[in-house]
């Protein structure tokens, strides 16, 4: 059936050849810094290596493992990082979307608003956390002060378990939402004019064209900004490790912030690798089901 | 005329307004949320700590005490320099790596999902986990506390990032328009660089946008894997947290002073983005 | 990959290769590094080696560190070390022992407070560290308030004993009720007595130890045995807690230091137990509204220690250089000068210099609060025990955990981490 060609290849062939062709640059430099963390990560987590002896010696098998699941408050973080996974970036998304939407529409003021969009995403995690640490001061924040104007009492914003998990997604909300809006509208920027132009004749409403042309259209941008923002969503660490340090109590213990404790605090990173490990199973098993799954929705 | 096409434009005149007012309204709101706090680091940066907490606010008296400290007693400029390069660099060498992946991925689905998953792997690990293994390999080649190396590291995570994300760009509609140009004699090569890469313009300038900022903000990477000359305005930034408290009005003069040539430049870059846009944008 | 990498390689030595002599420093920001920095040129002058310092965050020293000290050769001469890591460092073999240099040289090393050199000086009779700075923990009141006549009637009046510098913990915790009030009179508390830091981790750890000085408590006995679930730990999470609901900014249970100094900087609060030298913030017009109002004593009972020391790594690249350094930052002309410029002390003499009180009168206090001080548990695990255990005092602060439990939980962590590190029998 498939033709060969003049160099002995298929069609086939030859578009895979093109297909290697272009991504070994980019393979080929990151072979050593993916493949060997990688490495790295799943031999530690079956050894005995703590940084006080940072050797191979002690093979432990699935010690590190065990010792992980065993641990009280793990099943706690991985709660709380769920949670907080799922609340960002579905707020993020419906915001995200909202603005980027808007921004598709309008053509003045166009400049101002971009700007502005982008501001929160110059400034360092650091900051930003430091930033809203100083704004939600239970005593001297403007913020509490502000709503007190209007008669409302201080909240505690960090102190309280409840509020401080809100707290804690908003400021990430406040920072990361401009990622989720600036992929939005450059692929709401990329959409082919004919199908809206073809809807328009034939009398569509604008929510029918959204609904019919711009939501499947956009598929492909939607479920990579999503599956993105879950992989960073994830690793999130600066704005719980300046602002809570995981407090009060429990209530924004993430995963990577207790991982991170368990290496350079608990000085284990063997337990800490096997902790990475099985985040990463997780998220990779995740990333394929959600991947395969957006892209069944044509 | 009848009423009832009287009655249909009266009802598209306002469906006209509403869908001015609509986007309108919620940029406003969306736009007030960001920008009020970043006022309010505006103010502090122009006043001390003393006066920053003061409830009921007090104005004071503004003053550039702090902006002149943060570049005569520290080295700021040198963090931003740094910060510019490795994040510039990162992004500018990656981008076209990048293209070539996803494209490929994107096309002729090379590797499969399992090759992407792969890809985008080491992503998936915790920072803190991937750093001590990064550090003995960078001490090995000789790259800690220089700038190649840091723009190594970034591209580490910006590499991934692109490539995923740049495959939403080469999906899709425009395969079809490639097809269509292949038909009329196009090789594989000129399709790509005639076609796609000019639809998925705006798609590669939002990208190439966020991995610049994702290396610009990056922090635990700089901190173990840079030194007194290569400290990026991350690390910099952190150490305003001094064991005497946190030197908040210095903290923000340096935040505003870090973000505002940015500011300047953006207008700029928007022009080139909205003509990449006109060019992607089919016709 | 290879030949890119091993051209970064060249790039990066060809960077590196300028000057021969050259020593590296890694140290946190905290004022006496920048009067180090300060007095840098005299250095340089003297011995024609150059110094580069890198000062960051002290939150950040850690990571920054590790694999630093991890690796064979790193990239710094000469680092400072808090007294957290102390265990952990000399465990893992990363610190030089300086005692054959302080033979060789006749460096004497009496002058520091023996106080300062148990904790972030020798280790098992060997001396890693010589200390650098010094932040033990002190009680700050509004010596204002206690001088104000009208105060110290009222206070007469409502508990029968004169309002003066506390003395015990009993006449500060009925100073801590008395000055807890509504000036506005809207019928929420708005001045209070003290100010928690009471965020888990590190910052409640900190302030959490000065409570239990002041109960007679202690981490464990001379044998290591914990004592977190004794009637004096107890007692002293209960004033804790008693505070958090009562006497301290509703919300503190999240603060740290920075955002308890700010409450209390701004005129609303009388006492806050904390590092001492939070004190020169509060006596800085720029960041406090108190100037002038504030003093310093003891934490009746006893504060918590704290310091850091200077310490040359295993892996440091050029280890005499590095001592040479530390010679002369230690030296008495160096430290007094550091001194007046409002540093921390760390050498005995220093709190009493004649010229030093002059300029800065209150260093006597400061000699007397570190002498009082007790310390934290210095042993390989004593980092994760400060996570550990400011995550349980934390859960009983916030009531989430009954006290109790909270201390029972916490004696438990404690106990774990000691058979971990061969302290105690299982």
């Amino acid at each position: 059936m498939s033709v060969a060609t003049a160099d002995g290849l298929t069609l086939a062939g030859r578009d895979r050849r093109f297909g290697l062709l272009l991504t070994a640059p980019g393979l080929l430099s990151l072979l050593i810094v993916i493949t060997f963390p990688l490495f790295f990560t799943l031999f530690t987590s079956v050894h005995d290596y703590t940084l006080l002896t940072p050797n191979y010696d002690t093979f432990v098998g699935l010690e590190n493992y065990e010792e992980a699941l065993d641990e009280e408050y793990l099943p706690g973080s991985l709660w709380v990082t769920t949670k907080f996974v799922l609340a960002s970036i579905v707020i993020e998304f419906i915001i995200g979307f909202a603005v980027a939407l808007s921004l598709h529409a309008t053509r003045r003021f166009g400049s101002i608003y971009y700007l502005i969009l982008l501001a929160p995403l110059l400034i360092n995690p650091v900051v930003v956390g430091l930033l809203w640490r100083m704004l939600l001061h239970s005593e001297l924040g403007i913020i509490n002060y502000a709503i007190g104007l209007v008669g409302i009492s201080p909240v505690s914003w960090l102190g309280d378990a409840d509020i401080a998990f809100w707290t804690v997604v908003l400021t990430d909300i406040w920072h990361q939402v401009s990622f989720m809006a600036i992929l939005l509208v450059a692929g709401l920027a990329a959409l082919p004019r004919e199908p809206y132009e073809a809807a328009r004749m034939d009398g569509a409403s604008t929510i029918s064209c959204f609904i019919h042309i711009t939501l499947p259209l956009m598929r492909p941008v939607i479920a990579v900004a999503i599956l993105l923002r879950m992989i960073f969503a994830i690793k999130t660490f600066d704005i719980v490790f300046i602002m809570t340090k995981g407090g009060p109590g429990t209530a924004t213990d993430l995963i990577s912030y207790y991982i991170y404790r368990a290496a350079f605090f608990g000085l284990d990173i063997g337990r800490a690798s096997a902790m990475a490990a099985g985040l990463l199973v997780i998220i990779v098993a995740l990333t394929a089901y959600l991947y395969r799954y957006m892209n069944s929705l044509k | 005329m009848t009423a009832n096409v009287r009655g249909t434009m009266r009802k598209r005149g306002r469906w006209k307004f509403l869908s001015w007012l609509l986007p309108h309204s919620i940029l406003v709101v969306f736009s007030a949320v960001i920008l009020l706090p970043l006022l309010w680091l505006l103010r502090v940066a122009l006043t001390d700590k003393s006066t920053a907490y003061k409830i009921p606010p007090e104005w004071g008296q503004a003053s550039l005490d702090n902006f002149i400290e943060i570049f005569t007693g520290y080295p700021f400029f040198s963090y931003f320099l740094n910060s510019v390069t490795v994040a510039l660099g990162a992004t500018v060498i990656a981008l076209p790596l990048a293209v070539g992946m996803a494209y490929a991925f994107a096309r002729y689905n090379t590797g499969g999902l399992s090759l992407r998953l792969f890809v985008l792997s080491s992503q998936m690990l915790p920072p803190v986990i991937l750093v001590l293994p990064l550090f003995t390999l960078f001490l090995k080649a000789s790259l800690i506390n220089t700038l190649p190396g840091l723009i190594l590291a970034h591209m580490t995570l910006s590499l991934p990032f692109l490539a995923w994300l740049l495959v939403a760009f080469f999906d899709g509609e425009v395969a079809t328009l490639e097809q269509a140009a292949r038909t009329d004699g196009a090789t594989r090569f000129q399709a790509l660089v005639r076609i796609t890469l000019p639809v998925a313009a705006p798609g590669i300038l939002a990208a190439g946008l966020l991995a610049f900022l994702l290396s610009w903000n990056e922090f635990l990477y700089a901190l173990i894997l840079s030194g007194p000359h290569t400290n990026t305005l991350p690390v910099g930034l952190s150490s305003f947290q001094t064991h005497r408290g946190v030197d908040i009005a210095l903290l923000s003069a340096a935040t505003i002073c870090a973000i505002l040539p940015a500011m300047v430049l953006l207008p700029f870059l928007r022009r080139y983005l909205i003509r990449g846009l006109s060019l992607g944008a089919l016709k | 990959m290879r030949l890119f990498l091993s051209v970064l390689a060249a790039l990066a030595l060809g960077i590196g290769a300028a000057q021969a002599q050259t020593i590296r420093i890694l140290m946190e920001t905290v004022p006496d590094t920048r009067y180090i920095q300060e007095l840098l040129p005299q250095f340089e002058e003297e011995t024609g080696i150059d110094v580069e310092i890198e000062a960051i965050s002290y939150i950040d020293m850690h990571s920054k560190l590790v694999p630093q000290l991890i690796a064979p050769e790193g990239s710094y001469d000469l680092i400072v070390v808090d007294f957290y890591w102390v265990g952990e460092f000399t465990k893992a073999g990363w610190l030089m022992p300086l005692d054959d240099l302080v033979e060789r040289d006749g460096v004497d090393v009496d002058v520091y407070v023996p106080k300062l050199m148990d904790l972030v000086g020798r280790v098992e009779g060997v001396l890693y560290m010589l200390p650098f700075y010094n932040y033990s923990m002190a009680l700050i009141y509004r010596q204002d308030l206690i001088d104000d006549a009208d105060e110290q009637a009222a206070f007469q009046d409502a508990y029968g004993m004169e309002l003066r510098v506390p003395q015990t913990w009993d006449e500060y915790w009925k100073q801590v009720e008395f000055f807890t009030r509504d000036t506005d009179g809207d019928g929420n508390r708005d001045f209070y007595g003290t100010v928690i830091q009471g965020q888990r981790g590190d910052c409640i750890s900190m302030q959490w130890a000065n409570y239990l000085y002041s109960q007679g408590g202690l981490y464990h006995d001379e044998n290591w045995n914990p004592l977190l679930d004794s009637p004096e730990a107890i007692r002293a999470m209960e004033y804790y807690r008693e505070a958090v609901e009562n006497y301290s900014p509703a919300g503190s249970e999240a603060y740290c230091f920075d955002e308890a100094f700010n409450v209390m900087a701004q005129g609303r609060a009388y006492s806050f137990v904390t590092f001492n030298i939070l004190y020169a913030g509060f006596e800085d017009p720029e960041s406090s509204e108190v100037a002038g109002k504030v003093g310093i004593t003891p934490n009746p009972g006893g504060g918590l220690n704290g310091g850091w020391g200077w310490a040359i790594p295993n892996s440091s690249p050029n280890k005499e250089a590095a001592w040479t350094f530390m010679k002369w930052a230690e030296s008495a002309a160096v430290a007094k000068e550091r001194a007046m410029l409002g540093g921390a002390p760390t050498q005995a003499g220093i709190f009493t210099d004649a010229d030093v009180v002059a300029a800065r009168p209150y260093y006597p206090i400061l000699g007397e609060i570190l002498a009082g001080t007790k310390d934290f548990p210095v042993f390989t695990y004593t980092t994760e025990f400060v996570e550990q255990v400011g995550l349980e005092l934390n859960l009983a602060a916030t009531g989430e955990k009954p006290v109790a439990e909270a201390m029972a939980s916490a004696q438990e962590r404690l106990h774990a981490l000691l058979v971990k590190d061969g302290k105690i029998e299982e």
